[in-house]
């Protein structure tokens, strides 16, 4: 059921597509999401102290202040200011399945180019070190992880540049990655993972593998995930060309079937790897997105 | 042959373009999409738009067939056959059965006639055969097998009725049912066939050929009976053009009672009397005449009834003859032998010496005035009343209001007022129902009575009376109330000429006598009757008669004279030009028939429901299809 501006805080991804610049739409976002955020729930581990706590069960006992614990006989643990030292990895599907969009609203990979430039932002605000890399069937576009100041303006002008054409081979690209990434990290997929699920899966735990986390955005419209089409459709594969004549009626049950087992091995499988999946609606605010990155991000520490 | 019976349905078919029309509007130009999961759509079941068209294409079908079928079931078809379909003509032939074709070799003419009429019908039309005389009764239906015909023609013979030709040319015109067609008719063409102003109705294009059988022959014939007190007097006409002598003979009970000679001119009448009283319970007097017609040589007589109802009309004076002269003439009107009734006149006044017993012979009681009706006398007439007797009131101006009030007995709401010094107003009748028997004269012309002028007439009502006519005025002109077990009618004006002119027009006679049937009726007094009028269940044979049951009336039996219609004797005949004059040809009948028969043959069939039926199949096996579609 798509979001309404009344119920809830975010952003509608109409109204994000548009703010002006990628830059604008990823700060609109981003500080939309933080301000909304009145007590983080992602303190995590740092090496500037910042408080102690009352040991409630279920803290992690490593955290527990033995010292504080000699002098009053009671548990605390200490908190420390955020600070990282993590590359991120933002892998964006641009191969033509992306370009489709629906609804006068975003396409996938306008979507897909949001989310990564807000994640980026998020990053670079929290100084992670962002790289981006963009592809189809192959690597398009790569831009190394980096902290310095300057890069997000450099990763935000590469996300804009970019535009959806050929195939799409998931795995491909993220072998080569994979392969190219020496340093522990997480790794964000933003894909509409149209392809061969086994191929996909595999590349995915390369990654784990090679010790990095791995986030998968599987971005798809909404159109894609309820097919309301009505009328009878010669349907064009928007990167094979290839053509088929359908009636809606007929052939939903079975897609919307084959559509959601999809879905659900990528959940399955994904979840079971230790691969964190989000279903993303193009309909849905990209802060649900984001929230879920920060969700996996503090697990990672 | 498939044919409707309210076609005009058949436009509302035109509904099932509408699927078709609104198919064609709705056809949109083909949809195409850039679609990234056409992967997902390959893989499911296909279903190829060739079989999805055809689907289609055939819920386009049951829903047009529904539709049409529906328009179908409204215009009622069904299966015409015979007379609804034949395009082919149809020749009746109306052979005359009357009695006067009863003359030795008469009625060999006639069949032989018929039989080359049907032979001589146009080859393919469809022939039919009536009988007929005062009755039609169709013995041959219109077919093609022509030996059917032949064969009923072969098996008729003449009865004992009277030529009504109307009754000929309208069973003949029921067969044709609106088809071109002959009728001929075989007959001796007697000028009495035809009532006077008469006329027959039969469908546009009727051809009408008549086979004259000829001129009948010399014949004589008993035309009355009158058993008196002290003799029997029979009436004889000799219906040659040569004057004859006739011997008559009489028996009584069967027996024989005498017999005499009587002298008759050419074409004229004379009575042949029988001296000494009648002892015994019927007469019947026959004359010799062996070439003649043999059913009017014997005539029956009942002896003890005058054969006519006595009508007793109560005056001031008591001289019917000076108080109610037209009323008085118009009963006895015709000869002493014809006149249809035995008229007597009373007094108001002299009312008061009577007893009941005196009164209750009489069929209908008309009060005329009320000059001298004493208490007495009004007590009789309410008894007379409540028990069966026909009472009339002619509420003119010499009837008083409140002396009336009570003549139906004391329960009566009747209410009679004069309007003393109401200005003469001209004003006519119109009957408030045509149906009731007082206007059975009229029932061909009822506007005619709307020719009589009435200038004064008073006020009658009463809450459990029936309105039979009205005056233009809207004042209620003619009123039947309930008495007992009689009947009771009171108009509003007199029968004497003051208040209207109503006795010298030609309606007065018929209407006078129509309302003393209606109030004889009441009590069935006649003895005698011709065989037309018997009462049911009479055979259609001269005789006397023993009624039994309900026909008798008050119980017991009663003994009845049943005669041949004494005109039908008469020799005077039409020419074929005059014969055709009295045919009318309608436009409508033949279409009103055919439809008739049309609506006979829909409603055996019933064909609609099979329609409705398989509509309803469709529509099942639409909506089946079309969730499968979907």
């Amino acid at each position: 059921m798509p979001w309404t501006a009344h119920d809830r805080p975010f952003l509608d991804p109409a109204v994000v597509s548009r703010l002006g610049t990628l830059e604008l739409k990823a700060r609109t976002v981003v500080e939309g999401l933080l301000s909304g955020l009145h007590r983080s729930p992602f303190k995590g581990f740092s090496v500037e102290f910042a408080e102690y706590r009352q040991y409630i069960p279920g803290d992690d006992i490593s955290t527990i202040d033995w010292k504080v614990y000699a002098r009053s006989d009671r548990y605390y643990i200490k908190k420390f200011e955020e600070e990282t030292n993590l590359d991120c990895h933002l892998m964006l599907d641009v191969s033509g399945s992306m370009g489709y969009g629906s609804h006068h609203v975003m396409s996938k990979f306008e979507y897909g180019a949001c989310l990564a430039a807000s994640l980026g932002y998020l990053m670079n605000r929290q100084r992670d070190a962002v790289g981006l890399t963009a592809f189809d069937e192959d690597i398009v576009t790569m831009l190394p992880a980096s902290s310095r100041p300057g890069h997000l303006l450099a990763l935000l002008v590469t996300l804009d540049r970019l535009k959806t054409a050929h195939r799409t081979n998931v795995s491909k690209p993220l072998h080569q990655l994979a392969d190219t990434l020496t340093k522990r990290g997480i790794v964000v997929l933003i894909s509409d993972l149209l392809d061969d699920p086994d191929e996909i899966i595999r590349g995915l735990k390369h990654f784990q593998f090679r010790g990095i986390d791995v986030i998968v955005f599987h971005v798809l419209d909404h159109d894609e995930i309820e097919f309301p089409f009505e009328r009878a459709t010669r349907f064009e594969d928007l990167e094979t060309s290839e053509e088929i004549m359908a009636v809606p009626g007929a052939v939903r049950a079975h897609y919307l079937k084959e559509m959601g087992a999809l879905i659900e091995r990528y959940r399955r499988e994904l979840g079971a790897s230790g691969i964190d999946y989000q279903l993303v609606d193009t309909n849905q605010p990209l802060e649900i997105a984001l929230l879920s990155y920060l969700s996996t991000r503090s697990r990672s520490l | 042959m498939l044919s409707f019976l309210s076609p005009l349905f058949l436009a509302g078919a035109a509904a099932a373009a509408v699927p078709i029309v609104l198919h064609l509007l709705k056809r949109e130009p083909e949809a195409r999409l850039k679609f990234a999961a056409v992967k997902l759509i390959k893989q499911a079941p296909v279903e190829y738009t060739d079989r999805r068209r055809l689907r289609e294409l055939l819920l386009l079908a049951l829903r047009v067939t529904a539709l049409v079928l529906l328009a179908l079931a409204f215009a009622r078809p069904f299966l015409a056959t015979g007379a609804a379909v034949e395009s082919t003509g149809v020749t009746v032939i109306a052979l005359d059965t009357s009695y006067s074709l009863a003359a030795p070799g008469r009625f060999e003419r006639a069949k032989q006639l018929a039989k080359d009429a049907v032979a001589k019908a146009p080859a393919g039309d469809l022939v039919g055969v009536v009988t007929f005389s005062d009755e039609a009764e169709i013995v041959a239906k219109p077919g093609t097998d022509r030996s059917l015909a032949t064969d009923a023609i072969e098996q008729a013979s003449p009865g004992f009725g009277a030529t009504r030709y109307r009754t000929a040319l309208s069973a003949a015109s029921q067969h044709l049912a609106g088809r071109h067609g002959t009728v001929v008719v075989v007959t001796d063409l007697q000028e009495n066939g035809w009532d006077a102003g008469d006329r027959a109705s039969v469908p546009e294009g009727t051809t009408i050929h008549v086979a004259d059988v000829g001129a009948m022959p010399p014949n004589l014939a008993v035309t009355a009976v009158r058993p008196l007190p002290d003799r029997v007097v029979a009436t004889v006409h000799n219906g040659s053009a040569r004057a004859r002598d006739a011997r008559v003979h009489l028996r009584i009970d069967n027996r024989p009672a005498g017999d005499a000679m009587v002298s008759l001119g050419a074409n004229q009448s004379a009575d042949a009397t029988f001296a000494g009283a009648p002892r015994g319970a019927a007469a019947a007097v026959s004359v010799d005449d062996a070439d003649g017609i043999q059913a009017d040589n014997v005539r029956y007589a009942v002896i003890g009834g005058t054969g006519k109802p006595s009508v007793l009309l109560i005056t001031g004076s008591g001289d019917a003859n000076r108080d109610a002269f037209y009323v008085q003439h118009a009963l006895a009107a015709g000869t002493p032998a014809d006149a249809a009734f035995q008229v007597m006149g009373t007094g108001g006044a002299d009312l008061a010496g009577w007893s009941e017993d005196r009164l209750t012979p009489h069929a209908a009681v008309l009060l005329l005035s009320t000059r001298g009706l004493e208490r007495r006398g009004r007590e009789l007439l309410a008894a007379y009343a409540q028990h069966g007797g026909g009472l009339f009131i002619a509420a003119g101006p010499e009837v008083d209001g409140d002396v009336v009030a009570d003549v139906l007995g004391a329960g009566s709401t009747l209410r009679i007022a004069t309007v003393e010094g109401a200005k003469p107003a001209a004003r006519a009748l119109a009957p408030a129902d045509g149906r009731h028997p007082v206007f059975d004269a009229f029932a061909g012309n009822p506007a005619s009575l709307g020719l009589v002028t009435f200038q004064n007439a008073a006020r009658i009502g009463g809450s459990a009376c029936q309105t039979l006519a009205r005056f233009t005025t809207g004042d209620t002109a003619l009123i039947e109330c309930p008495a007992g077990e009689g009947r009771a009618l009171i108009m509003a004006s007199d029968l004497n000429n003051r208040w209207n002119d109503f006795p010298l027009h030609a309606t007065f006679v018929p209407f006078v006598h129509e309302v003393v049937r209606y109030l004889a009726s009441a009590r069935a007094r006649s003895v005698d009757y011709l065989i037309g009028d018997a009462p049911a269940g009479v055979r259609r044979a001269p005789g006397i008669v023993a009624l039994t049951g309900a026909a008798a009336a008050a119980g017991g039996t009663r003994t009845i004279a049943v005669n041949v219609d004494p005109r039908e004797g008469d020799p005077a005949r039409l020419s074929v030009d005059e014969f055709e004059s009295a045919v009318t040809r309608l436009k409508a009948t033949g279409g009103l028939e055919t439809r008739g028969e049309a609506r006979e043959q829909e409603d055996r069939q019933h064909l609609w429901r099979y329609a409705l039926a398989a509509m309803a199949v469709l529509l099942a096996a639409e909506g089946v299809l079309a969730a499968r579609t979907a």
